[in-house]
């Protein structure tokens, strides 16, 4: 859990150094007359993993797609490293690519072998020389540990190994952050372990990252803020020492209270 | 007739009938993919006129028997002054239908593919042409091999229609009702006819069936 | 959690930004244009070749000329109804010589099965048009057209049940059998019920093949919706409009059965 950046307060304070790699700014999103998200400003800086839980329904997982506008917003700002999210065309393809995301399903291509898939967009987004991309490629299959499955095909691979391979594959556009949605929602308990310590991993290299997750136990090892939405709104945006210890907020410690019965 | 005596007496024809056949159904087929793969963009596009164009299309021509269809173009259109050859009303009629089928399975093909992964390029930065290009034909193409092994058979059977037009050759079908018409051809001449017909789409379902094992998708 | 109304059409699309939209307006613009053109040099078509003029339409103002169209309809039907059942019968037993018979029962209905789906029907029609009088059998044109429609849609309808069966989960035959029910008694109230239920739609596409062949009833002299057309012609003088009024008919019935088809398989 070793964060080296030490300019943190304990409240939701701005850095004072650089700009956000993520930052929203008053968003809002409705679907006819139901909002799903009510007015949600958050930053994320370089080297942060913000962890997002809260209840079903509650728009996280939305909210987290609003980033790389696989949803869109009906006002707010989305910013990008201090550049606001283009709306369509060749530039919004480009900042996508800076920013990797982690799927509950997994989403592989299912006629490609694992080296395709973590091949394919480094190759034909970033323009990569295919003998580079695939050395690449290997070695973040390494790193992930599936390297023997690098000429499978996702369906002959478990849960845990495709949502790994997942992994690799947004690693592999050396994106500027990583999002996670419910990456372990969908898989069997005994894989969910090793999925948790990739993520882990990525967190102590240094990844940004924001994660939306049920696992608890997780969030309170990993995150450096937890950020708990219900209904469409923040209400807490904590460190997570403050965040499980000291909770004041009654609709949060009932959730918590609930979620530790499990 | 016993076997022996209609082969030496239309051998040549069954052959010749063979061939019609099969020339009918290569252009066919080869037709109602070019047009049926249009039409399937069209249904596809997000531009609604044409949306509703080749929808439109695609339900009058999979449900128009394949005889009203040779009918109005052999013996109505010619109202408007568009006379086409008995040899063109047949293709025509053995194209158009399949081409609905087709652009069917292809729909159906496309909705093998799981949404996720358009999200999972998308969210890569693949543009919406290399999206089109690298998961969805791949996966919509190969997820159709068997149904298009079932559609080549059917415009097979299809170009049957070619019997109620005098065509020269005759097809396998107008050739059994010429011999019958003319001598008495008996049950063997139903049976060159049939089994030249059944044995064809067997061999088009096995060779289908391999293609399929080879370029299925693992799901 | 796959929302099944859901298809690749909604995710292919994202929402347009505002180039995008303006693309999509002028496209829509360009293509409406078009298809309207298209449609009117049609009607056009129509105009010029005095096909539009109303000696050709009047008559359709009248009852009897609709009564006599109901009533080659009515043959149409009536051939499709009885077909449906002979092939139906038909295919139940090629499908259940397929599956549960011994090898022999097995390979001979696959052969048929094979035959019937490789074999157009027009061949079949003429063998019972040819062959029934050769063989001496006196039967109705009725017959001569509803038979050989059947059989050439059996195989297919076997295999749509064979399919049925096999998507029926083994466990279902085995809580049978552990119950104490015979093969047979397990293969009639449990797997076959709900093989049935499955592939209902697919059935009904069956039907929809039948009733296209039933249009081949000319070949035997047999009075259906073609046949009262071309009476109909030939007292008007009306070959165009009546041909495609007919064909607009065989086209909006299998339009809605194929529609029931669809609504069918969605309520699952």
């Amino acid at each position: 859990m070793s964060k080296t950046e030490d300019n943190k307060t304990s409240n939701i304070s701005e850095q004072n150094t650089a700009v956000p790699v993520i930052e929203l700014k008053n968003i809002e999103k409705h679907f006819d007359s139901l909002y799903v998200i009510k007015n949600v400003s958050l930053k994320v800086n370089k080297g942060e993993v913000v962890v997002i839980i809260g209840p079903s329904g509650s728009g996280k997982s939305t909210l987290c797609r609003t980033i790389n506008r696989l949803e869109t917003i009906d006002s707010g700002e989305i910013l990008i490293d201090g550049e606001r999210i283009p709306e369509e065309g060749k530039d919004l393809a480009r900042l996508r690519s800076e920013v990797g995301m982690v799927f509950q399903s997994f989403n592989l291509f299912a006629h490609m072998t694992i080296l395709e898939n973590i091949m394919l967009a480094p190759v034909d987004v970033l323009k990569m020389n295919k003998a580079q991309a695939k050395k690449e490629a290997l070695e973040l299959l390494k790193r992930v540990g599936v390297e023997n499955q690098a000429e499978k095909y996702p369906a002959q691979l478990s849960g845990g190994q495709q949502q790994r391979v997942a992994i690799a594959r947004s690693l592999a556009m050396h994106p500027k952050a990583i999002l996670f949605d419910e990456p372990t929602s969908a898989l069997d308990p005994e894989m969910i372990g090793e999925v948790l310590s990739v993520i882990r991993e990525l967190a102590e290299s240094g990844m940004t990252m924001l994660i939306v997750t049920h696992e608890m136990g997780f969030a309170k090892d990993v995150a450096d803020r937890i950020i708990f939405m219900d209904d469409g709104n923040i209400l807490a945006d904590e460190k997570p020492e403050i965040f499980f210890a000291e909770q004041k907020n009654p609709r949060i410690q009932a959730f918590l209270s609930k979620v530790s019965k499990k | 007739m016993s076997i022996t005596e209609l082969l030496s007496q239309f051998g040549h024809e069954y052959f010749l009938g063979y061939l019609t056949t099969l020339q009918l159904t290569f252009f066919s087929f080869l037709g109602a993919f070019i047009i049926g793969t249009v039409m399937t963009v069209f249904r596809v596009s997000p531009i609604k006129p044409l949306r509703t164009f080749g929808n439109f299309y695609v339900q009058v021509f999979r449900n128009i028997p394949g005889a009203a269809l040779l009918i109005l173009l052999v013996y109505a259109i010619p109202y408007l002054s568009i006379v086409f050859s008995y040899y063109t009303c047949v293709l025509i009629a053995t194209t158009l239908i399949p081409s609905a089928f087709l652009s069917e399975h292809l729909i159906t093909g496309i909705n093998t593919i799981d949404k996720g992964q358009i999200e999972a390029a998308r969210s890569l930065g693949l543009t919406f042409s290399q999206i089109i290009s690298k998961i969805v034909i791949p996966q919509a193409v190969r997820s159709t091999v068997l149904h298009m092994t079932n559609l080549l058979v059917a415009t097979m059977l299809t170009t049957a229609i070619a019997s109620q037009v005098p065509l020269n050759p005759l097809d396998l079908t107008g050739l059994v009702a010429h011999i019958n018409t003319h001598a008495t051809g008996g049950i063997m001449a139903f049976a060159i006819s049939a089994i030249l017909y059944c044995l064809t789409a067997v061999l088009i379902g096995q060779i289908g069936n391999k293609i399929d094992k080879k370029v299925r998708v693992l799901r | 959690m796959k929302n099944q109304q859901i298809t690749i059409l909604d995710v292919l699309y994202e929402e347009p930004g505002p180039k995008t939209r303006r693309k999509i307006f002028t496209f829509t613009i360009l293509s409406s244009i078009l298809v309207t053109l298209f449609v009117l040099l049609i009607i056009f078509r129509f105009y010029v070749t005095g096909q539009l003029s109303a000696r050709y339409w009047r008559f359709f103002a009248k009852w009897t000329t609709w009564a006599f169209l109901l009533k080659g309809l009515l043959g149409t039907v009536r051939v499709a109804l009885m077909a449906a059942l002979i092939t139906f019968s038909m295919g139940f037993l090629f499908m259940f010589g397929r599956v549960r018979g011994y090898k022999v029962v097995k390979f001979i209905s696959s052969v048929l099965i094979e035959f019937t789906r490789g074999v157009p029907t027009l061949l079949f029609i003429y063998f019972f048009f040819f062959g029934m009088p050769l063989f001496g059998i006196k039967m109705s044109a009725f017959w001569k057209i509803t038979i050989p429609v059947a059989v050439s849609a059996s195989g297919a309808v076997a295999e749509v049940l064979r399919g049925g069966v096999n998507a029926v989960h083994k466990g279902q035959r085995e809580a049978a059998l552990s119950l104490g029910l015979t093969e047979n008694r397990t293969f009639f109230k449990i797997v076959f019920p709900q093989a049935f239920k499955y592939v209902i739609p697919s059935l009904i596409s069956e039907l929809v093949i039948v009733l296209k062949d039933t249009t081949f009833a000319y070949v035997v002299s047999f009075n259906d919706l073609m046949q009262n057309s071309s009476v109909l012609i030939s007292n008007y003088d009306a070959l165009l409009s009546v041909y495609l009024v007919a064909a607009v008919i065989y086209i909006l019935i299998n339009y809605f059965l194929n529609k029931l088809s669809v609504a069918l398989a969605l309520k699952r």
